[in-house]
């Protein structure tokens, strides 16, 4: 509620007439050994971005150990039959490149960008990496102590440990309530699980292959067909999990950390897919309430009271569920009073229309930051990758602006008492117990973990 | 070898406003920044933090564009916009569908020629700032590590020694006759530079920039303090508590050379043979064959945008059964090799052909992806405001190309010495486990 009213600016300017938005084209293939290629052309440097991208991530095999996609992809880049560690370090500068490896819930890639004129060597690498990784035990033990200091020190962050709450609280037994592993699990790894993981999930039939950049997309074709040729595998059964059970009623979950001089607030509920028709509209409201600057939170928690610096809401799509989440670092005394705003703001949503100029800004908005990923490379190959890691039609890019736009009050009003589920949102606030407890009762029955996760 | 040339147009109005406009039509998109040359080293004495506070200020209203007006229009016109402050200038910046440009330069010019703020304002954004600092130092493991540890150890000249996000009782003494004095003094048309890049003809870019800024009357030249250092001649320790984490921390820095020299250009692909990634010597030896360390990076931050002394810093997360004479001794050894034996010619070409595909990323890329030609931005407004040429973003690169194996073991000798570095040693309250074994020496 904005204790004063709004003033308007004078004398703006008028918009120019709108530039056509024109996605570059996308070539794609499939090799003989069944990987997909897509490739686009952008000249804006002498370089080009990649990811060698894999369907299945931590997810896929969380039923062996948690994180463990992610340790496969974190020991992979450390050796290859033909290529130490330091070797692969040294030849990766010599090309002037970058290359990482990483895994999340539903995929692991190889991601790398380097200059045009060593396209064929970085990539003669990234097929080494996705083919012969030869995970050297002592790399292995290496990264597994890195892996331990890390998860260690997760649990003195307050936004990883309310994320790693409410995840829990969110999703129960399914996979997705895990976003990073214990020490214990950690210990418990074996090189063993990290090349049965290789094995199954790094195969040409469960890639894609993601190219932006300053190249001829005809001739980097025939590249990528004699570099990839030779390499084959099958893809991995898919692995379906019961749907993790929908927590009905307000709760709160407070993790305790002693002597913590603000507390970090994260709320949340199911959402959807990013495939889900809804989809656009969610993007929608969840812009109009925190997702942008411009957003009703925004103004009223920060730019009107001043409880914090950088309060948000997203809506994040996972391949099988999806959740909405806002979120707030506050001052102590702050904790109840933040609470009522984000209850009142999405209360709001669902109880009154959104004024038509306000969903047009934000339609503009939504429309105009699209854009945005046009003018580099790298964000090119974002927008590519999203739509095709999540199957999303083949003309989303073209379609997305004019779906946005067509977006209306009614369907935004429907949209929030459909998703923003105010009733049964559920509350994680990591902070000093004795500084909020108090205010924490006001929004429903309080349990109490540690930063390791136990009650208490 | 394929090499970049970015086209421009340059000029300076009458009121001393540099305009630079850089045209690349790839996409309907254009990014205005407008830099100030004024950054948190220079701000005045018994108002630590006022700089970064001041730029929380420059988005709560100007005289035709009211609070949150400037977010609201940029936002609503399909853009997204932000401000930072640094040691030497704040930015001011915005991407935007080009067919807000005009739009973009009028909320810009409105704010440099009348801020219009109120004590309100100001109490509201001083709150803001405190749970930004709580966010981001307080609150958070090796918060400000090295950041705001490092200058008070390295530095005894108060411009360069102080805390920049502010302490919290001078940041409570800042009124607004303050605000007032920080503008007229700092946030004149002949203390910043206007940067239009994208998708825009420099014909009209350079018109629409004299249209609204034109009339905005020159101040008086800033007259800024001298933030020079006296000569350092013994190394500097300093110590700091860790609340959180358990690991032990150290954070070295040795003073650079003035900026545009060739021994500047030697000290930065040192600077990459030694903290350049995992092939760097000090991640290399460090962390992957002594395994003494978890993290060990850094490097000189921001290279092209300081204009007053600076250092190259490494930053060293060490494990606990180590000591940290044990740590440090592992990265002296480092350091002794290559002032010993320079780098092969070999190591020097790999790290020349990593800088120039690293240069271009720079003048492409955006901010967290969502600030197209951010690095190209930031080039230019330094290269204009510190050494009025901006054209340096085409020439630059041929310097570091043609450093040599001969000119590396020089600058190592010359630079890398004990009584020209400063350390601080940051460490836990509570320490972790191993350590309760026992202390080991470096393998």
């Amino acid at each position: 509620m904005a204790s004063r009213p709004v003033e308007v600016a004078v004398g703006v300017p008028a918009l120019a007439p709108e530039r056509q938005v024109t996605w570059p084209k996308r070539t794609r293939t499939r090799l003989a050994n069944g990987l997909e290629v897509i490739l686009a052309a952008s000249h804006t440097i002498p370089k080009f971005h990649g990811e060698l991208l894999f369907r299945s991530g931590n997810a896929a095999v969380a039923d062996r150990s948690i994180g463990l996609a992610e340790m496969t992809a974190t020991v992979l880049r450390s050796g290859t039959q033909k290529r130490a560690s330091r070797q692969i370090e040294e030849d990766l500068r010599r090309i002037g490149a970058d290359l990482s490896s990483h895994a999340g819930s539903d995929a692991s890639a190889i991601s790398f960008s380097g200059l045009s004129e060593f396209a064929e060597p970085l990539l003669g690498l990234v097929e080494e990496l996705a083919r012969e990784a030869s995970f050297p035990e002592a790399e292995f033990e290496r990264e597994r102590r890195q892996k331990l200091e890390e998860v260690k020190l997760q649990r003195t962050q307050p936004s990883f440990l309310a994320g790693e709450r409410l995840r829990k609280v969110l999703f129960g037994a399914h996979p997705y309530a895990h976003v990073a592993p214990t020490e214990a699990q950690v210990a418990a790894y074996k090189l063993d699980d990290l090349n049965r993981v290789y094995r199954e999930l790094y195969t040409p039939q469960n890639g894609l292959l993601l190219l932006v950049g300053d190249f001829e997309p005809q001739g980097m074709l025939k590249t990528i067909d004699t570099v990839f040729r030779a390499w084959s595998g099958k893809k991995p059964e898919a692995k379906a999990f019961p749907a993790p059970a929908n927590p009905r009623g307000r709760r709160v979950y407070l993790v305790h950390m002693p002597g913590a001089v603000q507390t970090q607030i994260l709320a949340g509920c199911h959402a959807i897919t990013r495939n889900h028709p809804d989809w656009i509209k969610l993007g929608v409201t969840n812009c109009l309430y925190g997702g942008a600057f411009n957003s009703r939170l925004v103004m009223n928690i920060r730019e009107d009271k001043g409880y914090t610096y950088s309060p948000r809401s997203a809506v994040t799509p996972l391949r099988q569920h999806g959740f909405f989440s806002v979120s707030a670092a506050v001052r102590n005394d702050v904790v109840a009073a933040s609470l009522t705003e984000m209850f009142y703001e999405l209360n709001k949503l669902r109880s009154l229309a959104v004024p038509a100029a306000e969903l047009a800004d934000a339609q503009n908005y939504l429309s105009g930051v699209f854009s945005l990923a046009l003018a580099t490379q790298e964000g090119l190959l974002t927008q590519f990758s999203t739509v095709a890691e999540h199957e999303l039609p083949d003309d989303y890019l073209e379609t997305y602006r004019s779906r946005v736009r067509a977006v209306t009050p009614e369907e935004l009003l429907a949209t929030a008492r459909n998703y923003l589920d105010s009733a049964n949102l559920q509350i994680v606030l990591a902070g000093d117990r004795a500084q909020i407890e108090s205010q924490a009762a006001l929004f429903g029955e309080t349990e109490i973990f540690d930063a390791q996760g136990d009650r208490v | 070898m394929n090499r970049l040339h970015i086209a421009m147009e340059h000029r300076k109005l009458a009121n001393g406003f540099d305009v630079v406009v850089a045209p690349d039509s790839t996409a309907p998109v254009v990014t205005v920044g407008v830099y100030y040359k004024i950054g948190f080293r220079l701000e005045p004495r018994g108002r630590s933090g006022f700089a970064h506070l001041f730029e929380h200020m420059m988005f709560q209203g100007s005289a035709n564009a009211p609070k949150m007006q400037h977010i609201k229009l940029i936002n609503s016109s399909g853009g997204v916009l932000n401000g930072s402050t640094s040691y030497d200038v704040t930015n001011y910046y915005q991407a935007v569908p080009s067919n807000a440009l005009e739009r973009v330069l009028w909320l810009e010019a409105d704010r440099m020629r009348a801020l219009k703020v109120d004590d309100e304002n100001l109490k509201n954004q001083r709150d803001v700032v405190k749970e930004e600092v709580r966010v981001n130092v307080m609150n958070e493991p090796y918060g400000g590590f090295p950041w705001l540890d490092m200058p008070p150890v390295a530095f005894r000249n108060w411009a360069n020694a102080h805390n920049f996000y502010g302490d919290f009782a001078d940041l409570d003494a800042a009124h607004l006759g303050d605000v007032q004095a920080f503008f007229k003094t700092y946030y004149v048309p002949n203390n910043a530079v206007l940067l239009i890049l994208g998708d825009v003809k420099p014909a009209e870019g350079l018109a629409l920039a004299e249209k609204h800024f034109g009339s905005i009357p020159a101040g008086s030249p800033p007259v800024f303090a001298d933030p020079s250092e006296p000569e350092q001649s013994e190394e500097r320790r300093g110590h700091v508590d860790e609340k959180f984490g358990t690991l032990p921390a150290i954070a070295i820095g040795y003073l650079l050379p003035k900026r545009r020299t060739a021994d500047w250009c030697a000290m930065a692909l040192l600077d990459q043979a030694l903290h350049g990634g995992r092939a760097g010597r000090l991640y290399r030896e460090l962390v992957l064959e002594k395994q003494i360390a978890v993290e060990a990076d850094g490097g000189i931050d921001d290279l092209f945008g300081y204009n007053g002394p600076t250092q190259m810093t490494t930053r060293i997360l060490h494990k606990p059964e180590y000591s940290s004479e044990a740590a440090l001794a592992a990265f002296d050894a480092v350091i002794l090799e290559v002032q010993e034996k320079g780098i092969s010619a070999d190591e020097l070409e790999q790290l020349k052909v990593k800088w120039r595909s690293d240069y271009y990323a720079t003048l492409e890329s955006g901010r967290g992806n969502y600030m197209p030609k951010y690095g190209l931005m930031h080039l230019l407004a330094c290269f204009t405001l510190f050494d009025n040429d901006p054209q340096l973003v085409n020439t630059i690169l041929e310097g570091f190309l043609a450093v040599t194996p001969r000119e590396i073991h020089s600058v190592a000798r010359k630079y890398l010495r004990n009584e020209k570095r400063a350390i601080v040693f940051r460490t836990p309250l509570k320490i972790g486990s191993p350590a309760d074994q026992g202390v080991k020496e470096a393998p």
